[in-house]
């Protein structure tokens, strides 16, 4: 089975995010800030990444920014985020994602990408 | 390694005390190429109110971490309208981990930032706007829940809504309901919303 890290500090974004991957049969864990999605990464392999930008102690860009230089994870990532700005989505792909979603996602649409990146379950 | 932070301390004491530390002197050593000292001089500003609009100045351009950090410690003591004005011109900057520090700074100043909440909510920038939400998180200000329910009912930007939405299934009480069943209609499009509304329903139903 797929797993996902899902990482966000709002507590009802990353359980919608799980029922949503639950419900289609991937396996996920959650992470509520860049240092703590980093020590789960070091410790496990995830298939892919889920990462909201503003978060505290490490935000986004920097969790994709160790994770892709520290050579610790090469798995898709994908970035939400409340931020539609080109500027935003040109960070997001510097720092190592490969999708740039804005909130809310709709669960149709997050499957689809998702099943894009890496497969069904 | 407690020999090893003794030296390191009487070194930056040594430091210190080698510069002027009245206001002027201070200033200066704000701008030193040693992190060493741009740290003490936004440490010993904090006991001269006129230093806001020098250390967000500073804050901007600032690379070194420690040095941000004592800077944004110095505003908050400061504490006055223009350090509070001055951290929000930076949640305006597009420096993520700048603006993260800053949003930290500003809970810990629940009678500073209160009466400026009602401008951060209704910012023409909807990113202010769910900075400010996210200042609410922790304020510990009588007037949170309100506040919420304000921005559930009048704002028409979706994550501006869902922002204030996650925290007032927090924080909200009964008196939320009525807001968060109408916001369900304003988004009845969005599965987001819905989802989070009714959370927040639940655990405020349940509580």
């Amino acid at each position: 089975m797929k797993r996902i890290l899902i990482i966000d500090d709002a507590a009802t974004v990353r359980l919608y995010h799980r029922n949503i991957l639950e419900g289609a049969g991937y396996e996920v864990d959650e992470a509520v800030n860049g240092i703590e999605a980093l020590e789960k990464a070091l410790l496990t392999t995830f298939d892919m990444y889920i990462v909201d930008i503003n978060m505290p102690k490490l935000d986004g860009y920097g969790f994709l920014r160790e994770i892709r230089s520290q050579e610790i994870a090469q798995a898709p990532a994908i970035m939400v985020s409340t931020e539609a700005e080109t500027g935003d989505q040109q960070l997001a792909y510097g720092a190592g994602a490969n999708l740039y979603l804005v909130k809310p996602v709709k669960p149709d649409g997050l499957l689809t990408y998702v099943r894009l990146l890496i497969g069904g379950v | 390694m407690p020999i090893i932070k003794q030296v390191d301390s009487e070194i930056n004491d040594t430091e210190k005390r080698l510069n002027a530390r009245d206001f002027p002197g201070l200033l200066e050593q704000l701008e030193s190429n040693d992190p060493s000292a741009r740290r003490w001089a936004a440490r010993d500003l904090a006991t001269h109110s006129e230093a806001a609009k020098a250390l967000v100045q500073r804050l901007k351009r600032e690379d070194d971490k420690s040095v941000g950090e004592a800077i944004l410690t110095t505003l908050t003591k400061l504490a006055d309208p223009v350090a509070v004005a001055c951290l929000v011109e930076c949640l305006r900057s597009e420096d993520v981990a700048l603006r993260n520090e800053v949003i930290e700074a500003m809970k810990n100043l629940p009678n500073e930032v209160a009466p400026i909440m009602g401008s951060l909510l209704t910012d023409t920038d909807p990113d202010v706007r769910i900075f400010a939400v996210n200042i609410l998180e922790s304020l510990r200000h009588p007037q949170v829940e309100t506040w919420l329910m304000e921005v559930i009912k009048n704002d028409t930007h979706v994550n501006v809504c869902a922002t204030a939405l996650d925290l007032l299934g927090e924080v909200g009480t009964l008196a939320s309901l009525d807001a968060l069943q109408n916001l369900k209609l304003k988004f009845s499009d969005q599965p987001y919303i819905i989802f989070a509304a009714d959370l927040a329903i639940k655990r405020i139903s349940e509580a």
